[in-house]
C-alpha cells in the first residue's frame, strides 16, 4: 500500500551512453526536439522557462547537478509547484532514466482548481488535465 | 457533519501527515495528538474530516479511541495523477526514440 500520492516515478531504458542521454536533458536543442523548448543549463541556480506550447510557459530553475548522473529543477512555479528530477544509471552500454516529479499537492492552484470542479464530478476533471497534458499530434 | 470528498480532506497538511502517521499501524488520538504542535480537539476535529472522507476508521478500546488508516479511497487520488504519468510515459518514448533513430 502507499500513501505517496504526490510523486509519479518512471524509468525507460535507452541505448545509448550516459553522456548522449544527458545531452538530451541539458542541451536546449536536442530537449526540445523530444519535450520543450528551453535554456535549460546544468547550473545551480539557472532560472529559465519550459515553452509548453498550449500548456503555457513554465518557470523553472535548476536545484540540484551531478554531471552525467542527476538533474533537478523546479517546475511550474505558481501553478504546479513541482520538482523534477532526472537521474542516469549506466545499464550494460546503454542507460536508464529515472524520472521522479514529486510535489503534486491538492492544496496547490492546480489542486484548488480541481477541487472548485468536484461539483461538476471526477470524469469532467479528468478530461479538462488530460487535454491540457496530452500533446496534440 | 456532511460526507467529504478525499481532495477537500487531504487539502490540509495536518491531515496528510496524520494519515502518514497511521501508515504504521492504527493508534489512540492521545497519542497521534503528541506529534503535533497541536491541541488534542484540534486532532480530533481533523480526523473526523478524514473519517468523513472514509479515509480513517474509528475503534473504540476501552477508554481510548484507535485510528486506522483506509486505503481505498486514496485510490481515488492516484486516478488524479493518471493523466501526467500517461504524459510523461509519451516524454519518455519520445526521447528513446529520438537518441535511438540517430545512432
Amino acid at each position: 500500500m502507499t500513501i505517496d500520492h504526490t510523486v509519479i516515478r518512471c524509468d525507460q531504458f535507452i541505448a545509448q551512453p550516459p553522456a548522449r542521454v544527458w545531452q538530451a536533458l541539458t542541451d536546449p536543442e536536442l530537449l526540445a526536439r523530444w519535450w520543450a523548448a528551453g535554456d535549460v543549463r546544468p547550473v545551480v541556480g539557472h532560472r529559465f522557462i519550459l515553452d509548453m506550447g498550449s500548456r503555457g510557459e513554465q518557470p523553472c530553475q535548476v536545484l540540484a547537478v551531478e554531471p552525467e548522473r542527476m538533474i533537478r529543477y523546479s517546475f511550474a512555479e505558481g501553478s504546479l509547484d513541482t520538482t523534477i528530477t532526472w537521474r542516469l544509471e549506466a545499464e550494460g552500454t546503454g542507460t536508464r532514466l529515472f524520472l521522479e516529479h514529486a510535489g503534486f499537492d491538492p492544496a496547490s492552484p492546480l489542486g484548488q482548481q480541481a477541487l472548485k470542479g468536484m461539483g461538476a464530478g471526477w470524469p469532467r476533471i479528468l478530461s479538462a488535465f488530460e487535454s491540457r497534458l496530452t500533446p496534440v499530434r | 457533519m456532511p460526507a467529504t470528498d478525499v481532495f477537500s480532506a487531504l487539502a490540509n497538511p495536518v491531515r496528510r501527515q496524520l494519515l502518514e502517521a497511521l501508515r504504521d499501524g492504527p493508534r489512540a488520538v492521545t497519542d497521534l495528538a503528541g506529534d503535533f504542535a497541536l491541541s488534542r480537539p484540534a486532532i480530533s476535529e481533523h480526523l473526523a474530516v478524514l473519517r468523513n472522507a472514509g479515509l480513517v476508521r474509528e475503534e473504540p478500546r476501552g477508554r481510548h479511541r484507535y485510528y486506522h488508516l483506509e486505503p481505498v479511497p486514496l485510490a481515488e487520488i492516484h486516478e488524479w495523477l493518471h493523466p501526467f504519468e500517461r504524459y510523461w510515459r509519451a516524454r519518455l518514448t519520445d526521447l528513446r526514440d529520438l537518441l535511438e533513430e540517430d545512432k
